[in-house]
């Protein structure tokens, strides 16, 4: 299959999985319910209201945030030229729990000013915990990609013990079930005021890299060699860097961290349309979305209808593709 | 739900009990205990109820009432406190399935402390708990008179709202975010039964989406003041505000320690949620 059907099959099964998760949930519907819902909106019926102000801006955030992991995935596996890494490795998501759970314990009011605090402080958590992973990652104006590596996985250790020790010190049991559900993921708190957000960084992010992707591809070749080739080492990863924990930032404070999409589709991604694709991270960001918006639908057929925690979906389909992917023969990071 | 056992030993001279707790489980003592504790706060009001004072060793941590509790030492709960349990040397242990893990008390077994489970899962369980404690206690006379002057307050209030035209539904939250309700199979369903009202939530699960809420459209939400929840649960779901129980201001706080313990004072807990239902 050519690279062009492969987006354009991606983009229909978007949209195929979109109007079935449209289509799932405790009011019953079905397509023509949807369809009068969209065209002959009625206020006063709570099922049009459920598909147009719970069920959208859920499938939709699903969408940002699954593209929103994989792309920062794919950026952070050619900044440090690793298979292994995921957009997690700079603290984001150690850095937003903890900023999460800081108000979920009551140590911040948890509303001011009629703004729900938990997403703006996992925020804050996210971008401080970044910053310091990025701080000691840093040596002689330069950004040392493995040390980055040792100084994201030590600060998020760090973050993961502070996490556990206020969940230890915890006296009810209702902030523990809080910690716990919010280390899952979930989009149940999706609504269009809060969508805008990751759905903005997300098409900067986008739009940004229609422009680096070319040395994004070189970078992937090594350091030497992409230095060589002209590539302006130093500054694509700085351009990457902020992009990944900007985008990377909304999409966990919004959805809470969610695991594997990150690694997993950027492998799903090459393998399809090869190391240097032309517009790989187009795609990857395609794939992701299209993968949670899948995981939402499956999660929710599974467990109606709350729904099991979307993390767990993740893992569980997640991890045998990417096993099937290790063992397939023709597929190699490097290309 | 009590198995009481005597095996005569052959020389006759000591008789061993064997009693099964709630959860099944086969506890042995040696002699009617005369030293007991509680792990679980409910449990400590429990023992209060029908004990003499002098028979409770000690509290947990986060034992408040009755107020003669907090004159009793200290024992962590959680994690379990094994050398002060040790220290204050109960002869038996009551607690309360799902606040004492399984391991607990068989580490407790191993240190040659008997545990003994209880579990409810309506209002009746409680009373009848009650009479368990007695029975295994030599308290038989307060713990049955307690339990039947429970029953009658309960019943007395039943007859009130046997007759309600329209059950009120009411939904209980337990968490705001996620959004965590009293589910069905718990002692709140049985309370709200007396009262002529139901649970919204016709399932045991309790992770709730907005839309199954929306759905359910409770006429009361017990879980806060109307300004509480203004705060803490329709700020983050202003979707919600559709419901019957925020139209009509129909929102209430109950008192937390009524709700979630399980003790003689469900009595309390009821008349408080009758003086919400039916203002």
């Amino acid at each position: 299959m050519s690279r062009a059907l492969y987006f354009v099959a991606a983009l229909l099964l978007i949209l195929v999985v979109l109007v079935l998760g449209l289509q799932v949930g405790s009011f019953e519907s079905d397509l023509s319910t949807l369809t009068s819902a969209f065209l002959h909106y009625d206020p006063a019926n709570t099922t049009h209201f459920a598909i147009l102000h719970l069920r959208l801006p859920r499938l939709l955030l699903a969408l940002v945030v699954g593209a929103s992991l994989a792309l920062s995935g794919y950026l952070m596996q050619a900044m440090v030229n690793n298979g292994l890494a995921d957009p997690f490795l700079l603290g984001t998501a150690s850095g937003a729990s903890l900023g999460a759970i800081v108000v979920f314990f009551g140590f911040v009011p948890v509303t001011v000013l009629g703004i729900y605090m938990p997403p703006v402080f996992a925020l804050l958590g996210a971008f401080a915990v970044t910053l310091v992973v990025v701080a000691l990652g840093y040596r002689k104006r330069q950004l040392i990609p493995s040390q980055l590596l040792l100084a994201g996985i030590a600060i998020s250790s760090l973050g993961t013990a502070m996490v556990g020790l206020l969940t230890f010190l915890s006296d009810s049991e209702s902030k523990l079930r809080t910690v716990i559900f919010w280390s899952m993921g979930s989009f149940e708190r999706a609504s269009w005021d809060m969508l805008p957000y990751p759905a903005v960084a997300l098409l900067l992010a986008l739009l940004l890299f229609v422009y680096y992707q070319k040395q994004l591809n070189i970078l992937l070749l090594g350091e030497e060699r992409a230095q060589a080739l002209g590539v302006p080492v130093a500054q694509t990863r700085w351009v990457i860097l902020v992009t990944v924990s900007v985008v990377t930032g909304f999409a966990v404070a919004t959805s809470g961290p969610i695991g594997f999409v990150g690694l997993i589709i950027p492998h799903v991604t090459r393998g399809l349309m090869g190391t240097p694709g032309q517009a790989n991270l187009l795609f990857c960001a395609f794939v992701g979305g299209l993968f949670m918006l899948l995981c939402d639908l499956l999660s929710r057929l599974l467990y109606p209808p709350a729904g099991l925690p979307i993390g767990i979906i993740t893992s569980f389909f997640g991890v045998p593709f990417f096993v099937y992917l290790l063992l397939r023969k023709n597929y190699n990071f490097k290309g | 739900m009590l198995l009481l056992a005597a095996c005569n030993q052959q020389q006759e001279t000591k008789k061993q009990l064997v009693l099964e707790d709630d959860l099944g489980r086969e506890v042995k003592l040696n002699a009617q205990p005369k030293r007991v504790l509680a792990l679980a706060t409910s449990m400590t009001e429990m023992l209060f109820a029908v004990l003499d004072t002098s028979t409770i060793v000690g509290r947990t941590q986060n034992d408040d009432f009755p107020a003669a509790a907090l004159a009793k030492p200290v024992v962590n709960n959680y994690p379990v406190d094994y050398e002060q349990v040790l220290r204050l040397k109960p002869d038996l242990i009551f607690t309360v399935e799902g606040i004492t893990p399984p391991d607990v008390a068989a580490r407790l077994e191993e240190l040659g402390i008997p545990v003994y489970y209880q579990k409810y899962e309506s209002v009746a369980d409680i009373f009848t708990a009650l009479e368990d404690i007695g029975q295994i206690m030599g308290r038989e006379k307060q713990a049955n008179q307690l339990a039947d002057s429970l029953r009658r307050e309960v019943a007395q209030i039943a007859a009130r709202h046997r007759r309600e035209a329209q059950p009120l539904r009411v939904l209980g939250i337990a968490g705001f975010d996620p959004i965590y309700v009293y589910g069905h199979s718990t002692v709140i369903s049985d309370k709200l039964r007396i009262l002529g009202a139901q649970n919204a939530v016709d399932e045991t699960f309790d992770a709730l989406t907005r839309e199954y809420i929306l759905q359910s459209n409770p006429d009361v939400l017990l879980g806060g003041t109307p300004q509480e929840l203004e705060k803490n649960f329709f700020s983050i779901y202003p979707e919600l505000r559709k419901i019957k129980a925020y139209r009509n201001g129909r929102m209430y706080a109950p008192t937390n320690d009524l709700m979630a313990r399980p003790t003689p004072r469900v009595v309390e807990s009821i008349r408080e949620l009758e003086s919400f239902l039916y203002p």
